[in-house]
């Protein structure tokens, strides 16, 4: 499903952010990317949602090589893709049921067909009750899974999530890492990149983990630090 | 897990045909975001009145000035009109001239090329329509002989060749003097010209400052809604939808500022109406202002929001591109 082929990423200022960096993720498989902060775990992501281009290096989506679609495809490629944001990006000045509506909106699906799937959405992560609330007034873990629902709403084949627990406390992420695991059950392809060791451990999934722009470790068990 | 599966697909029946869009339905939703948009716009001009009246009015004073200049030429070119007709070129026949002689004249006249019509007055019949208007006919009877010449009357196409139809005209034989008396009717002709360029002179300056009154204000509303462009761009909004909504908004500028100048001008029309229709009655003149008419207004209207939304496209032109989500 997503395949890095010694992928590079050097930003103008001459920094080096991901240096030759290879796996592959099969569609349905879960895995954590972890690594200190600067170690490129952001720039991986932002690779996969195309919001930076790779310097040298293949990544391959489906099979696809996207490392030249042109910039009228970069949408497309982006209603494929669902993101949950550490700052989860909500908007404050419409209802959690807009916020989540957002991705099918833009697609443009029918009002109706669109009532439905926020409506499924929000059951999913458990907000249902919520739907006319500005998202505002909601908890932090409640945001988070607000942004969880807008991700997943128009069924990406692919989850991203940038430290989707960081602002969270244990119980809470624990929780939000649950619902992830849901959506893998369900054959998507979940890839959440965060620092949080304890958690990602307790997850018994395969963990990624990037040091100054290189693949240090990929494996289930995770023993470093 | 089963249980999961069909309760986080929606509807598991939907299945895969749940994510396909039919073209028919995409249309659909496309057209329905188009009436979505405008309303939205429309309603977001109205939510900040002050600012939005603001806008439109500096766009409604840019496009009445251009227009009243415009129709103020329009009006003179109309009561010049009228006296286009009267431009006519007197030729006056040596005396004595035979008929036959006459009728050659007459037939040369006819042949000179930009002439739309002759016309012969005879001797008697100017005397006899001397004797009428004047009010100096008995001083005639005086007279041993008629003292007036054989004439013709010639009408040209155009003021413009009039000038030198008289010199053709002079170099006729048998023809004893020419007269022309339109050299102030060639300088109206003149002024208007330059009425006109000045019309589109101004029109180019102040449609060029509506653009950038649009885009500034454009420019704002995209400032404002930086959060909102860059949520649309990360879940797979298009360069095109998220254009959209500002497009509508400098198109609905526009129209409005048009409107408001077509009030302005309709007012203004009233309020010269008035003097005018004095002046014209002192001329013994039929004349009175034409106002901007239903064409006109359409006109108006669609140059409005031409420059409202080219001015709401280059702002976002220039804005959008800058807002990537990061």
């Amino acid at each position: 499903m997503i395949r890095f082929d010694n992928l590079c990423k050097r930003y103008e200022s001459g920094y080096e952010a991901l240096r030759g960096v290879s796996f592959e993720m099969d569609a349905g498989e879960m895995a954590f990317l972890t690594g200190h902060s600067g170690a490129g775990k952001s720039t991986l992501l932002k690779l996969l949602m195309l919001i930076e281009r790779p310097t040298s290096g293949n990544l391959l989506i489906n099979g696809k090589n996207i490392n030249r679609l042109p910039h009228s495809k970069v949408p497309f490629y982006r209603r494929q893709v669902g993101v949950v944001f550490q700052n989860h990006q909500l908007l404050f000045d419409r209802s959690v049921f807009e916020n989540v509506a957002l991705p099918l909106q833009v697609a443009g699906y029918s009002q109706g067909d669109i009532g439905r799937r926020v409506r499924a959405a929000l059951d999913t992560v458990g907000l249902l009750d919520r739907e006319k609330h500005n998202p505002i007034t909601l908890s932090g873990g409640e945001q988070q899974r607000v942004g969880i629902a807008r991700a997943v709403v128009h069924k990406p084949k692919i989850l991203l999530a940038d430290e989707p627990t960081g602002n969270l406390d244990p119980q809470l992420s624990a929780e939000i890492m649950a619902l992830f695991k849901r959506f893998q059950d369900v054959g998507v392809t979940v890839l959440v990149a965060s620092h949080d060791i304890n958690l990602i451990n307790r997850m018994d999934m395969r963990i990624m983990r990037l040091n100054q722009g290189q693949m240090e470790q990929d494996g289930v068990s995770y023993g470093g630090y | 897990m089963a249980a999961t599966k069909s309760k986080t697909r929606d509807g598991g029946q939907r299945g895969a045909r749940g994510q396909m869009l039919s073209r028919v339905d995409k249309w659909h939703s496309y057209r329905l975001h188009h009436q979505a948009t405008l309303k939205n716009s429309t309603l977001k001009i109205l939510r900040e009145p002050l600012q939005s009246l603001l806008t439109i009015l500096v766009i409604a004073i840019a496009l009445t000035l251009p227009a009243a200049l415009y129709l103020s030429v329009e009006n003179i070119r109309q009561l010049s009109g009228g006296v286009d007709a009267s431009a006519q070129i007197s030729v006056f026949v040596k005396k004595g001239a035979r008929e036959s002689a006459l009728k050659s004249l007459t037939a040369k006249l006819e042949g000179l090329s930009g002439v739309a019509s002759v016309t012969y007055i005879s001797a008697q019949d100017a005397r006899d329509e001397f004797e009428a208007l004047s009010g100096f006919g008995s001083a005639l009877q005086y007279l041993d002989e008629n003292p007036l010449p054989d004439s013709f009357l010639v009408q040209p196409l155009l003021i413009g060749d009039a000038t030198r139809l008289v010199t053709e005209i002079r170099e006729l034989k048998l023809v004893d003097d020419v007269q022309l008396d339109l050299e102030w009717l060639q300088r109206l002709d003149g002024l208007l010209d330059m009425g006109r360029k000045l019309v589109l002179a101004l029109g180019a300056a102040l449609g060029l400052g509506v653009i950038l009154v649009v885009g500034n204000t454009i420019r704002l509303a995209i400032q404002s809604r930086r959060d909102e462009i860059t949520v649309v761009k990360m879940v797979g909004g298009t360069d095109a939808y998220v254009r959209r909504p500002f497009l509508y908004s400098g198109l609905l500028f526009g129209m409005f500022g048009a409107l408001i100048a077509a009030i302005f001008l309709t007012g203004l029309g009233f309020w010269l109406a008035g003097p005018v229709n004095k002046l014209a009655l002192l001329y013994q003149s039929q004349f009175s202002i034409s106002g901007l008419g239903f064409s006109g207004f359409l006109v108006l209207l669609l140059i409005g929001g031409g420059v409202g939304l080219i001015g709401a496209w280059l702002a976002v032109g220039q804005h959008l591109r800058n807002i990537q989500p990061r």
